[in-house]
């Protein structure tokens, strides 16, 4: 120990030699595995809603509505009896299903159209981007209740069709920029020259080389969807309240305000901004690798 | 210059042309009789002579393109036909509420902008502190909360717990000129207006702030013996402020929509509860003039933005815009 201390360095501004520990890498460092672990133990809840409620979601039981969460009603019961817990899990299931199946359309029209524009000579590209600009010119909300509207029915489907339709925009952009980097590409030219028509070559070489900028777009196109299908229910103009969703439970929210039920109103709420951060942090993730990838090249 | 202006004003006036032709399709292929949205109730109760003449009288017979032409020619001239559920002139009735829109929406806009900005250098301040890191997570989590569930539980809170604000309406009854029952009506919209889109645009700032105290001018001032707080202010802000322009201007049709839902679920006597409203009634003539107005007014609003963010910088021109659009599209 002494001799150690003589040769120590001191004298003005001396410091003690810190060697950085290196932190072990380990395989979730940077990942957001809590948001995932969340999200999946609410989508597995969700599907298998079968196994996990404790009431009849649908079944309004007239006896004991209005209820506080207490021991048999974990989260209380609604204006209409039925069991809030139970309604959470099956109506999650509606919630997701209707995020999914939006963004399947929105980004399928999105990358159709956005190849389209992105192949197509000048003045056409130039037309059909205009064209998607003043659609987002227009917010969103009013063009979904515009087409909801028109079609003038309200099930699972068209909703999810109404919320698919109005939100390709952004991600066509999108697509539409990274096409037009790559369409002079050799390997375009020759599949081309090969006779490959356009489904083969969006398929085979554009849809590889862009599907990692527009993942991000794409994951939080299903948190839009989620939260427009949630706010049309609210509102009345989406799911009625026999179909149970997240965003129809809270469509009774005015009836809980007058009774003061604050349960009805924070715990599907709850539950849908726990499964909307979760999404969005796995789509921060995604955007980051995504940044990251085109640093380093 | 004057050409670059030319081709702006050709540009709003095309794409006005193309959203009233879009708007227009749409609600002529709407299902329902048309003259249901004309005459109400009395439509069903006319014999089919009667439904004929009036077919004729409003045009109904010709085809789509003339009919556009006849809706133009009144649209110019200020008349956009009755509204179904009012029975009354389409502009009479959104005249009353834009004001009230524009008050909550245009007052909301310049808050969220200008607490955007401040928390945008405070945080570019203070990078990877405490300060910022909890001003990060926290933002992250407001900004995931959906419109109307924030509406809720604030109304649930202040208006049904505490009973200290009102938690519906634009003013109490019979109190439609008093400021301070306005006021205090406009208090809680105003915050989910602010809250739900703060930090979306707050956090963009920061980042090209962050980007913008890495160049080397920054050291060079540092160098020169300026304070942090001047570098900041002079130079870093100043000079992100053409980005700050055009994420303002693509930012538009977000904060409108946030508007709109919000007056949904306070029944604030403005235009997004109107639209909502005629999409419930199917009142179409309404609600193709409400998302045309919303539409002009976005546009306009694009349009300028990026003319005032080229006139402060030169160097910014469209690609640069369409980046900033890219990061800030949702």
């Amino acid at each position: 120990m002494e001799a150690d201390k003589t040769f120590q360095l001191v004298g003005a501004g001396y410091k003690d030699t810190v060697v950085p520990v290196e932190r072990k890498q380990h395989w979730w460092t940077g990942r957001p595995i809590c948001s995932m672990v969340i999200l999946g133990i609410i989508i597995l809840a969700c599907v298998g809603c079968r196994f996990f409620m404790t009431h009849d979601p649908t079944y309004m039981d007239l006896a004991s509505y209005n209820l506080a969460p207490n021991g048999e009603f974990w989260f209380g019961t609604d204006t209409m009896g039925r069991d809030i817990f139970s309604m959470i899990l099956y109506g999650g299931r509606i919630s997701l299903f209707i995020g999914i199946l939006a963004t399947v359309l929105s980004t399928f029209i999105a990358v159709v159209y956005g190849s389209i524009s992105g192949i197509a000579p000048g003045w056409l590209d130039e037309g059909m981007m205009r064209f998607t600009e003043i659609l987002l010119s227009i917010p969103s909300i009013l063009i979904i209740i515009f087409v909801q509207a028109l079609i003038g029915k309200d099930n699972i489907l068209v909703i999810a069709f109404v919320i698919g339709i109005t939100s390709w925009m952004s991600i066509s952009k999108i697509v539409r920029t990274e096409v037009r980097q790559i369409r002079e590409s050799e390997y375009v030219i020759a599949s081309r020259c090969m006779g490959g028509g356009f489904w083969h070559i969006l398929r085979v070489h554009l849809l590889p080389n862009f599907v990692s900028s527009i993942m991000f777009m794409v994951v939080m196109n299903v948190r839009g969807a989620i939260v427009a299908e949630s706010t049309l229910s609210f509102l009345g103009i989406g799911l009625p309240i026999e179909v149970i969703s997240w965003g129809s439970m809270l469509s009774l929210a005015e009836k809980a305000l007058m009774t003061n039920s604050w349960w009805m109103i924070l715990i599907p709420g709850l539950f849908l901004v726990i499964t909307l951060m979760c999404i969005t942090n796995i789509g921060n993730y995604i955007r980051k690798n995504v940044n990251q990838r085109q640093s380093n090249m | 210059m004057k050409i670059s202006y030319r081709r702006r004003i050709l540009i709003f006036l095309l794409s006005v042309f193309c959203l009233s032709v879009l708007v227009f399709a749409m609600s002529r292929l709407a299902p329902g009789d048309p003259l249901v949205s004309y005459y109400g109730d009395r439509a069903e109760r006319m014999s089919p002579e009667e439904k004929d003449r009036a077919m004729e009288r409003l045009g109904l017979n010709e085809s789509m393109v003339v009919q556009y032409v006849k809706w133009v020619k009144n649209a110019v001239s200020g008349d956009f036909g009755m509204s179904f559920k009012y029975k009354q002139d389409v502009m009479k009735v959104i005249e009353g509420r834009l004001v009230n829109t524009l008050i909550l929406g245009g007052v909301g806009f310049i808050l969220t902008f200008l607490l955007a900005l401040l928390l945008g250098i405070l945080c570019a301040f203070h990078e990877n502190s405490w300060l910022d890191r909890i001003i990060c997570k926290v933002g992250t989590i407001t900004s995931c909360i959906p419109e109307f569930w924030l509406s809720l539980v604030l109304i649930l809170i202040f208006s049904v717990n505490l009973r200290l604000l009102p938690g519906s309406g634009a003013y109490a009854l019979g109190q439609s000129s008093s400021i301070s029952s306005r006021l205090t009506h406009l208090i809680l919209p105003m915050v989910v207006v602010v809250m739900s889109h703060l930090w979306y645009y707050a956090y963009m700032i920061r980042n090209k702030l962050l980007e913008e105290i890495r160049q080397d001018y920054v050291l060079l001032a540092k160098a020169k013996g300026m304070s942090r707080r001047r570098i900041m202010y002079q130079h870093c802000v100043r000079n992100i402020m053409p980005a700050f322009i055009s994420i303002m201007a693509i930012s538009l049709p977000h904060i409108v929509e946030g508007t709109y839902i919000v007056e949904m679920v306070f029944s604030y006597p403005g235009i997004g509860t109107l639209s909502f409203e005629s999409a419930k009634y199917h009142d179409y003539n309404m609600l193709m003039v409400l998302c045309l107005i919303t539409g002009i007014v976005v546009i306009f609003g694009n349009i300028t933005g990026q003319a005032i963010s080229e006139a402060i910088d030169p160097r910014m021109k469209e690609p640069e815009i369409m980046e900033v659009a890219a990061d800030g599209s949702r």
